[in-house]
């Protein structure tokens, strides 16, 4: 295992992020579970204000988009520019104090969701005041990445580099312009929505995929040992996305209130990014051979990421968009764009990650391999049954008048098979954070242990 | 991207363009919208929101119903939205400028929610939704906790939810609609676009043949 002479200076600052986020990955997917039960059981938990179906969506869209992927991006990312920049991280203390705030102030906002303080924007639910607390956090968070690739050792850079400090700088930016015209001096009527809809989707093209795709466009060399094929396309690639990755919102606003020319855009968009998606499957096709562990992420979330791609695409069409539109298949591409490519990547670059900061392997792997697959069989569980309800509901929904009772009885089988998929999920989840916590503690005893025991193993 | 600031300015300006250009340039398209004066009926349309509704938005939005319910109802012939009797036009942005906060929603696992007040043939009262909002139904989880049930004591109240069967309360108690599912039952039954616009009428059905439909 090869370790950089600049990780232990940056041990505890990512441990402590990769475990805010491995703790705010299972409290979302068991809120996860619980909006899947509601799915097919309405009245179930309903009489909790706090976890009543449209709270708890929110809560655990909350915590999985920016507890568990902010989290876990941001460790990632500070931990490749780091190490891509040739010096030990500086101005970590930033990132710790930005950490805890991030934390807290998510954890304020998830109370403030829970018990009535939700803005009602999605993605965007966080109660008004924890916001800029949160933005504040992560400028301190993101200040030791953004410092190491400024002071970097080399001039040339890596694709790695481009995605990690393009997600650590946009963040603030989008997100202060989005408070600004929602939320301190709101815009009127459905401008309010392009608005929000163009913020969900910049969370997760420029923000959350770029540290994703750095973290797998660093891993991908180290572990297959080769150089990736079709590297000299990249840096179009990544402008792509970043030029154009937040102009295909209005995919979901077909035919709604809003101008006419949004969802054209999606559409001119989507075909532009396509360039994106094949440059991702040229660079990072040595991963289809498999191997490892990581690799098997990377495999499951590179298909995956593609898929999303390919089917983003087509539903931005109109004719398509028909039937796809207000149906369960909306959320079926979601959790393949959110679980199945985003979530993967970052799993890999955890696992990778984990045991180079920790200075030791896995204590568990068992329980890491296990998750493996589990993870995998919830995500193709999950988005497939979701899938298949979407498909027959569109055919209720569209183009008949059945009453909506009737919908939601004859989608039972694919929604309890969901439930099914989340729960294999929230298992695999859990073994993570528990094969993280064994190795986290088994660190910080060997690292007590190596000061205080000292004397006694040089007496022996 | 070996230059330092340029690659940082570049980064900034890519996302100026994407949120100049859809945010503000929408809000230039329909922030200066207002309401339509109607001489027929000497009226201006949409009328705003009474104050009990305006104030039942944000319990909409605070307990999520947009997770299950949208507020949009698209053209005729896109989708089933005109069969189902959700509304005879599509929604325009107009409808939504009294709106502090529109809440189109994404998801249909319930019925769209625009219109509720003029549904065909049967458009539910207020004591409906109260009934549906104690009680939940098959497809809709009941939400008991914006009701309380409390004696009566001399007259019973006049936000009292009438019940029957089993949700009914003991005898001597009743179960009153507390402010907030009042506001949202205000809200819901005043969300509307009724009025024909001029941008919401829809085109004229042609017959494929037509040299017009071509065009």
């Amino acid at each position: 295992m090869e370790a950089s002479p600049a990780d232990p200076a940056a041990r505890w600052p990512l441990t402590l992020l990769a475990g805010s986020a491995l703790v705010w990955l299972v409290l979302s997917s068991l809120l996860a579970l619980v909006t899947a039960i509601q799915l097919h059981t309405p009245s179930f938990l309903a009489d909790c204000s706090a976890l009543t179906h449209g709270r708890a969506q929110a809560l655990r869209e909350t915590a999985f988009l920016y507890g568990w992927a902010g989290n876990a991006g941001v460790g990632l990312g500070l931990w490749i520019l780091g190490r891509l920049g040739g010096h030990p991280l500086r101005a970590l203390n930033w990132a710790v104090v930005g950490t805890v705030f991030w934390n807290l102030g998510l954890l304020a906002g998830m109370v403030g969701i829970a018990t009535g303080s939700m803005t009602g924007f999605a993605g965007l639910q966080l109660p008004r005041a924890v916001q800029p607390v949160l933005v504040a956090a992560y400028c301190g968070m993101a200040l030791p990445g953004v410092l190491a690739w400024a002071g970097r050792k080399r001039e040339g850079t890596y694709a790695a580099q481009w995605y990690a400090v393009a997600a650590l700088f946009l963040l603030p930016w989008f997100w202060t312009a989005t408070q600004a015209v929602l939320l301190w001096s709101p815009l009127r009527g459905v401008v309010q929505t392009v608005a929000a809809s163009w913020h969900a989707q910049s969370l997760v093209s420029l923000w959350l995929m770029p540290l994703a795709l750095a973290a797998a466009y660093y891993v991908i060399p180290k572990q297959t040992g080769r150089l990736l094929p079709g590297y000299e396309s990249a840096p179009l690639s990544f402008w792509t996305l970043i030029v154009v990755g937040g102009w295909n919102f209005g995919r979901h606003l077909i035919g709604g209130p809003v101008p006419a020319w949004i969802p054209t855009m999606a559409v001119v968009a989507q075909c532009l990014l396509l360039f994106h998606f094949l440059v991702i499957a040229l660079n990072f096709r040595p991963v289809l051979a498999g191997g490892s562990l990581t690799l098997q992420y990377l495999r499951f979330g590179l298909v995956a990421y593609l898929l999303t791609g390919l089917l983003e695409t087509l539903t931005s069409f109109r004719g398509v968009a028909v039937h796809t539109q207000f149906t369960l298949l909306v959320p079926a591409m979601e959790q393949l764009t959110l679980q199945g490519a985003l979530s993967m990547f970052l799993f890999a670059g955890l696992v990778y990650q984990l045991p180079r900061v920790l200075g030791r392997d896995w204590t568990l792997p068992t329980f890491v391999s296990g998750h493996g697959s589990l993870y995998m069989l919830g995500v193709v569980v999950s988005v497939l049954s979701l899938g298949w309800a979407g498909l027959a509901q569109d055919a209720l929904l569209n183009h008949s008048q059945t009453p909506f009772a009737e919908i939601l009885a004859q989608l039972k089988t694919p929604l309890l098979l969901h439930t099914a998929g989340q729960f294999a999920l929230l298992a695999g989840n859990l073994l993570l954070l528990v094969a993280f916590l064994r190795s986290a503690a088994a660190s910080c005893c060997r690292e007590a242990g190596a000061s205080v025991l000292r004397p006694a193993s040089s007496a022996s | 991207m070996k230059n330092r600031p340029l690659f940082l300015l570049g980064l900034f300006a890519a996302v100026l363009v994407s949120w100049a250009g859809f945010v503000l340039g929408s809000h230039g398209q329909l922030g200066t919208l207002t309401p339509f004066f109607d001489e027929a009926d000497g009226q201006s349309h949409p009328a705003r929101l009474p104050g009990l509704a305006a104030r039942g938005q944000a319990v909409y939005a605070d307990l999520g119903c947009a997770a299950c319910h949208t507020q949009q109802v698209r053209r005729p012939g896109f989708g089933s939205d005109q069969a189902r009797g959700w509304g005879e036009r599509q929604s325009v942005a107009r409808d939504y400028i009294f709106h502090a906060q529109p809440q189109l929603g994404a998801s249909r696992l319930g019925p769209d929610l625009m219109n509720l007040a003029a549904r065909k043939p049967q458009a539910p009262s207020a004591d409906d939704l109260h009934r549906l909002l104690y009680t939940g139904s098959a497809a809709h989880p009941a939400f008991p906790f914006l009701y309380e049930t409390r004696g009566i004591v001399g007259e019973s109240s006049r936000h009292a939810v009438r019940l029957t069967g089993a949700a009914a309360p003991k005898a001597g108690s009743e179960v009153v609609a507390t402010e907030r599912a009042q506001t949202l039952v205000a809200y819901l039954l005043n969300v509307n676009s009724g009025f024909e616009y001029p941008e919401a009428r829809p085109l004229p059905a042609k017959s494929p043949a037509s040299p017009e439909a071509k065009k």
